[in-house]
């Protein structure tokens, strides 16, 4: 009975699907570096330091994060760019952002600064009419989008955090496997001695 | 409890590997045939315990369970437990590779000196003793992890004491509920299967 009792407490034991993980990210935001931090129990490190490295070690600027977990940073220079944060306790988050990408942002900041193109209904050709957009929509529309997206990418790092049964039915099956193996070993030595 | 990649210095993630093949090397040795599959159900256990969050405040911690594996196995812990975090960081990213052995370290280690400490008084007496000894040991190999942990970051470059007590006090609720289920596996044995004690403690 005791048995049962100790097997069914056993199985009804809720297993939730998070682990004590740090997230750390880091996308281009209009002509500037946006990133995100937190623990994948869905807690957010608020006024965490986020130093920023380059390349090849020297300290390219410190940003803090706000009360969501986010933090922005503005690339001067197009080179890979390190983030890293000590969320203490052996939690330490470490991102980097390749060169090409930082480049990326620093050249379509550059771009918007000068001239923002009109497209010019000039051409007769045109079939389709392109409502030219000034700098401010832009930023509004990309504001917008990034607003929507941010839930997403929080929903997506959380998936990619998730321990689902596979995993544990796996690793269950590599130990048995690995003493299985142990115990076959030892049952040999034990015939042969 | 899982130290991560990065968060520590060279000098101690080797130590920690080193001393972690030493800890494996010795437990594999007294892994006698009859002890095996004990072996395998504790490492399954401790797989699987990690996955067990106990929701602390705005944090939470899990579930370990190094005590009752060290004070069923003595060193063979040491192998049992690092085949467990190896699944672990393989599987669920928890800790990393090149921190493994501090891992291991970190809480086998505690594991052995429970056993050694309370091996023996766990074997004595009537079951229910022998199950307050238990779970005495269970609080103290979480306690004893806490404070290896601390001084692992310690000698990173952390400062030990408060990270000590951060990690500490956020294991409390963790000694607690470690203490009980140790106690009630270590009376179930107890009852259903004295000589396990008898023979794991130490000589």
């Amino acid at each position: 009975m005791k048995h049962l009792i100790l097997i069914v407490s056993l199985v009804f034991v809720p297993l939730p699907a998070l682990a004590h993980k740090v997230i750390a990210g880091v996308f281009p935001a209009g002509d500037a570096i946006e990133g995100e931090l937190g623990f994948s129990n869905g807690d957010m490190a608020v006024d965490q330091d986020v130093i920023v490295y380059g390349p090849d070690g020297t300290e390219l600027g410190r940003t803090i994060t706000d009360a969501d977990g986010f933090f922005l940073y503005k690339p001067t220079n197009p080179v890979a760019h390190t983030f890293t944060a000590d969320l203490g306790a052996g939690h330490v988050a470490k991102v980097i952002m390749p060169a090409e990408e930082v480049a990326e942002i620093l050249g379509v900041a550059a771009e918007v600064e000068h001239a923002p193109d009109v497209v010019s209904p000039t051409d007769g050709t045109a079939i389709v009419t392109v409502a030219s957009l000034s700098d401010e929509e832009r930023q509004t529309i990309a504001q917008a989008v990034r607003d929507e997206l941010r839930p997403l990418r929080r929903e997506i790092a959380a998936y990619r955090e998730k321990n689902d049964m596979q995993g544990i039915l796996g690793g269950i099956g590599y130990i048995i496997g690995l003493f299985g193996i142990g115990f076959y070993i030892a049952a040999r030595k034990k015939m042969s001695a | 409890m899982h130290i991560v990649d990065g968060a520590l210095s060279n000098p101690v993630v080797i130590g920690g590997a080193i001393a972690a093949a030493g800890g494996i090397a010795v437990g594999l040795k007294s892994l006698d045939l009859d002890r095996i599959p004990t072996a395998g159900v504790l490492s399954a256990s401790f797989f699987v315990a990690s996955l067990i969050h106990v929701p602390i405040g705005p944090s939470s911690v899990h579930l370990i369970l190094n005590g009752l594996a060290g004070l069923l196995l003595g060193w063979a812990a040491f192998p049992a437990l690092f085949v467990g975090l190896l699944l672990q960081a393989v599987f669920f990213g928890f800790g990393g590779l090149t921190v493994l052995g501090v891992n291991t370290v970190n809480i086998a280690l505690p594991a052995v000196l429970a056993w050694m400490i309370f091996g023996r008084m766990i074997g004595r007496g009537s079951p229910v003793q022998g199950a307050i000894w238990g779970g005495i040991g269970g609080a103290f190999s979480i306690a004893a992890t806490t404070a290896f942990v601390a001084l692992s970051l310690a000698l990173s470059g952390d400062a030990f004491l408060p990270a000590a007590k951060l990690v500490f006090f956020a294991h409390i609720p963790v000694m607690v509920i470690e203490a009980v289920l140790t106690g009630f596996a270590v009376l179930l044995a107890r009852r259903v299967k004295p000589e396990l004690f008898l023979r794991g403690s130490p000589a």
